[in-house]
């Protein structure tokens, strides 16, 4: 069997869903929101790392952190919106893999075809989780613009 | 729309375009065979039973895996139709790809029944009965033509060329499902690797393209299913204590009339 990858489209492909299914979208955010999810995991250990040199290096780190303004806290939204997102569409593909919800039993196909995998439940779940996750991240930017004073 | 135009993207990813007249009815492999009849007879491109059931005609049109044959080009809604070998598979000439590695990891998974008892499996004296309940288990997964585009549009086979792929992932699901098969722990052993059922993240991208409405990715969540029971009851020491599948024979020693299989109306 060839284990030749030159041929294959690639990461920029597998993460591009343009005028494929909703699923194939959902299925491009997890690994966007996966990714910020491990970046910001190694910049949180290098933070705490920081303990280890005392308080005067964790002081350093605060205020480089704090120099970032309003930056940081954009930052700490879209962690937010990663892992709300990361967490509830997890749980559908949890739903879908493990126990087969929302994905159909197998069916005689009838023209015009509809595969029930990506059918009406599957679609309810997607914008569910989506809807969800959107009110999540608006709470979720109220509450840091509290926490600057803004509002 | 009087004419349209084909932006193909040839060997050594060189685009070359063609303009073809445009009449009612006209698909894709309609316009290629237009093309390579009167305007570029080296244009490179597989094709062969032209109604969507050999499978050869697949390419990327307008950026998704299609059969040419079943592709309008009304459908597409646009006068400039872009056309590109399949994904995830190397191009032997313009549209034509190697189709070769993707047969192979279908093979790999033992598409086909399989029989402890070889002597009633060669020499059979009867029929293998199926219940029509039974047949509906697998009867979708058995629809498949081959064509490679679920493979071409899916996600984890353009990063892991040594994943199986829905395709191959289906085919041993409708084997396993099959009540005739005794070959389903060789081939849940098969599917639970790193390359396999595990490795798919249900972007559904198969589904979405495939011509037959097989549903690869159903058939790949049901077969995880299987592994992970297989797993749960090895884990508990129960290996074993599933029920085979019932031999045919005994199916019919019983004297169990399996009624006409009911295709629902869809087929005559």
């Amino acid at each position: 069997m060839k284990r030749d990858s030159r041929f294959r489209s690639g990461l920029l492909s597998s993460l591009n869903p343009l005028g494929y299914n909703v699923e194939r979208w959902s299925y491009a955010l997890h690994r966007a929101t996966g990714i910020i999810l491990v970046g910001y995991l190694m910049a949180h250990i290098f933070e705490t790392f920081q303990l280890g040199g005392g308080a005067g290096a964790w002081a350093n780190t605060m205020n480089a952190l704090h120099s970032l303004g309003p930056l940081e806290m954009v930052g700490l939204w879209i962690v937010a919106g990663s892992a709300f997102y990361h967490g509830g569409n997890g749980i559908r593909l949890i739903l879908n893999e493990a126990f087969g919800k929302f994905m159909g039993k197998p069916i005689l196909p009838v023209y015009p075809y509809s595969p029930t995998s990506l059918g009406r439940n599957q679609k309810v779940a997607v914008w569910t989780i989506t809807l969800v996750v959107l009110a999540l991240w608006v709470w979720a930017g109220a509450y840091l613009l509290e926490g600057l004073g803004v509002i | 729309m009087d004419k349209i135009t084909l932006r193909i993207t040839r060997s050594g990813g060189r685009k070359t375009t063609f303009v073809v007249r445009y009449r009612k009815g006209l698909t894709v492999l309609d316009a290629l065979t237009e093309v390579r009849e009167k305007q570029d007879s080296t244009l490179g491109y597989r094709h062969s039973c032209r109604m969507g059931i050999c499978g050869s005609c697949g390419m990327t049109i307008e950026g998704l895996p299609r059969l040419a044959c079943q592709t309008q080009v009304s459908s597409l809604d646009t006068e400039t139709i872009s056309i590109e070998p399949l994904h995830n598979m190397e191009v032997i000439k313009d549209l034509v790809t190697d189709i070769l590695p993707f047969f192979d990891h279908h093979r790999s998974v033992k598409p086909y029944l399989i029989r402890n008892d070889v002597k009633e499996r060669d020499h059979s004296e009867m029929e293998y009965r199926v219940l029509t309940k039974e047949v509906e288990k697998f009867l979708q997964f058995d629809y498949c033509i081959m064509c490679g585009l679920c493979y071409a549009a899916c996600p984890t086979a353009a990063l892991d060329p040594l994943y199986n792929g829905p395709q191959a992932i289906a085919q041993a699901y409708r084997y396993i499902a099959d009540p005739r098969d005794e070959g389903w722990e060789k081939r849940i052993d098969l599917l639970d690797t790193s390359h396999g059922v595990w490795r798919c993240h249900m972007a559904g991208a198969c589904s979405f393209v495939c011509p037959k409405d097989v549903d690869p990715a159903k058939a790949v969540q049901l077969a995880r299913i299987e592994v992970l029971k297989k797993r749960i009851l090895r884990k508990r020491g129960k290996e074993g204590s599933k029920p085979v599948p019932r031999p045919a024979t005994a199916v019919a020693k019983e004297g169990v009339k399996a009624p006409p299989f009911d295709f629902g109306g869809a087929r005559n």
